[in-house]
């Protein structure tokens, strides 16, 4: 069935209601997206998560949209309880709090430019990347493996990894409660045990990054960005122990959608209902792997904050290596939000897209409280990624959330193609980039190319609203698995 | 001889294998996974690894199969090479020999986060088998 489409504004599209659709679709996108858009399924896909019970407002896309597995990357979907409201592992996705942080430091790029070669490499060694690579100095028992899926970022810090301050500057201050490691297969957590403190490969990266220009010098300040300045940006996730928690319970959501009579469009959006028994123990097995998630960023902060301190030479409070912000790509969480003039107690599924809780909010840090929640929105490995804050727009109309990074254009297959005959580590070398890499592959399938432009992206977020542009990086050194 | 092929998807890769019957699909399946990981890279058959899944049907058994040799290879460090395979009601009872991962011989091209339930399929058609699963990478 084709999908209709109605264009709003430049920036927005309506799916209307059709079929089992229980409420409309809007999708974020310029004409040129929606061009792209149309010969993929992603668009299907929005529809297909309208249709899941207890779907309230919108099912929404984020320009960076495109196909993903039941649900769309790019997919914001919030559920009623009280309406029968669903909660799906697809709707997260099997990379639980995948997501972002970034750090900031008193130094300039400059500063740091005769030392990037050796830091390029020191970083390579002290993160580990590739498959079965992980810090010799960190083992853990299961029973302390059990800890950091209850505690998240706060075990980390607890053990040494990091301070106090830096909890502060995490969703959800690095802890997302209710999480039970007792719904977590063993074999979820034998897979997470040798993962912790691993950046893993595909997207995944940690990038030092020079501020490129600032494009809103208020919200910079209240950030504490500078022009030239050098940030370091982590992207990872909850590795193996949450593809394993989202696989455990995708089975159990097969049978759990037949059991309460869910009709399907795609067995990847098995869901079940919020309040029974395996909804909430899929919310519980996803709060562990979330919080692991958050370890694990706040573990390799700490190497990243060691390597630059041994390479550079200098001490911490020289280089004043702060948390600006840390936040999720792929989670459910229970949120209040103002819907038909109530305010209600959601679900809120964000899947590829990030929360942007607007200024005033209280969950935005205390020393944000007047420009917003930091966003942090990862491009490609050869060009820019940028730093937003939330609005009040984004509060309203998309669940305070907005899009999460650039979004691929071109299959894995496409890049390998268009690369095949270049030389990328020495393209990325005349941008004055150094990549280390640890996948043979997966330097050519990140290409630029493979990407959609990321200032596209947040072109489309700044001219809709949901979303207020703060500054621009480029990178410096990429470390990819 | 190769029956299979990595397929397009935007973000990840999808696999499309054949077989002349269900033992050999499943068995080319295996390679296929093998080949996401470490290319053509050879794999020689000196362990063999005992291993029984279930499925509802033959779409979820190939999931729950190639599932299982992710988990072997990510947390047994085990690259399969040659698959027995023996299919029961719902469920499939392998002995695939194969030898552990060596980063040396066998350079790594990425990792898999997961084997999808996204549009997957088994079909069999006058004694030609055909399947397709995604995997996210």
């Amino acid at each position: 069935m084709p999908i209709k489409l109605q264009q709003i504004d430049p920036c927005r599209w309506r799916i209307p209601r059709e079929g089992k659709m229980r409420v409309e679709g809007l999708v974020f996108a310029d004409r040129a997206m929606i061009e792209v858009l149309q010969k993929e399924q992603a668009l299907e896909q929005v529809r297909n998560v309208a249709t899941l019970p207890g779907i309230v407002g919108r099912s929404i896309a984020m320009p960076d949209i495109h196909w993903g597995y039941g649900f769309p990357i790019g997919g914001v979907a919030a559920f009623d309880p009280e309406d029968g409201g669903v909660v799906s592992p697809g709707g997260v996705g099997y990379d639980i709090n995948c997501g972002v942080r970034l750090l900031r430091s008193e130094l300039e790029a400059e500063e740091i430019r005769p030392h990037l070669k050796e830091l390029a490499d020191a970083l390579f060694r002290n993160v580990p990347s590739g498959v079965g690579s992980h810090r010799r100095d960190l083992s853990l028992a299961p029973h302390e493996t059990r800890k950091v899926l209850e505690q998240g970022a706060a075990w980390a810090v607890k053990n040494g990894f990091g301070s106090a301050q830096d909890l502060d500057h995490i969703e959800e201050r690095g802890t997302i409660a209710g999480a039970d490691p007792e719904v977590v297969s063993e074999r979820a957590l034998e897979r997470g045990r040798n993962q912790l403190g691993t950046l893993g490969s595909g997207n995944h990266f940690l990038e030092v990054q020079r501020v490129d220009e600032v494009l809103d010098s208020e919200a910079a300040n209240a950030l504490g960005l500078f022009q030239d300045q050098v940030t370091v940006s982590i992207h990872t996730g909850s590795r193996g122990l949450g593809y394993q928690v989202c696989d455990d319970h995708l089975k159990m959501m097969l049978r759990a959608a037949a059991k309460y009579g869910i009709e399907l469009p795609d067995r990847q959006l098995c869901c079940a209902p919020l309040e029974s028994p395996e909804g909430r123990q899929y919310l519980a097995a996803m709060a562990g792997a979330a919080n692991f998630a958050f370890a694990n960023r706040q573990l390799i902060t700490h190497w990243v904050r060691e390597t630059f301190e041994q390479v550079l030479r200098t001490g911490p409070s020289q280089l004043r290596m702060s948390l600006i912000y840390d936040v999720c790509h792929n989670i459910a969480k229970w949120e209040t939000h103002q819907v038909e003039g109530r305010a209600r107690r959601l679900c809120v599924h964000r899947k590829g897209a990030t929360r942007a809780f607007p200024p005033g909010h209280p969950e935005t840090p205390e020393l944000y409280r007047e420009v917003g929640q930091p966003v942090l929105i990862p491009g490609d490995m050869g060009r820019c990624s940028y730093v937003l804050v939330g609005t009040e727009d984004a509060f309203n109309e998309t669940f305070g959330s907005t899009c999460h990074g650039a979004g691929r254009v071109l299959s894995r297959h496409a890049a390998r193609k268009l690369a095949r005959r270049r030389d990328i580590p020495a393209d990325l070398a005349a941008k004055g980039i150094l990549i280390r890499a640890a996948g043979r592959a997966t330097m050519a399938e990140e290409i630029s190319e493979a990407y959609k432009d990321v200032s596209e992206v947040v072109e489309v977020v700044r001219r809709a609203g949901i979303g207020r542009i703060v500054a621009r990086l480029v990178p410096m050194a990429v470390v990819k698995g | 001889m190769n029956r299979h092929r990595q397929i397009e998807h935007t973000a990840d890769l999808g696999l499309e294998i054949w077989g002349d019957s269900r033992s050999e699909l499943f068995a080319q399946a295996a390679c296929a996974l093998r080949e996401v990981i470490v290319a053509e890279a050879p794999v020689n058959p000196r362990e063999t690894q005992e291993i029984e899944v279930s499925g509802s049907d033959d779409a979820e058994l190939l999931v729950a199969w190639l599932s299982e040799l992710l988990f072997l290879f990510e947390c047994r460090g085990f690259l399969p090479s040659e698959c027995k395979l023996e299919f029961g009601e719902n469920c499939l009872r392998a002995q695939v020999k194969g030898e552990p991962f060596d980063p040396q011989r066998h350079p790594l091209e990425r990792e898999i986060k997961a084997i999808t339930h996204h549009q997957v399929l088994v079909e069999e058609k006058d004694g030609q088998w055909h399947a397709r699963v995604y995997v996210d990478i």
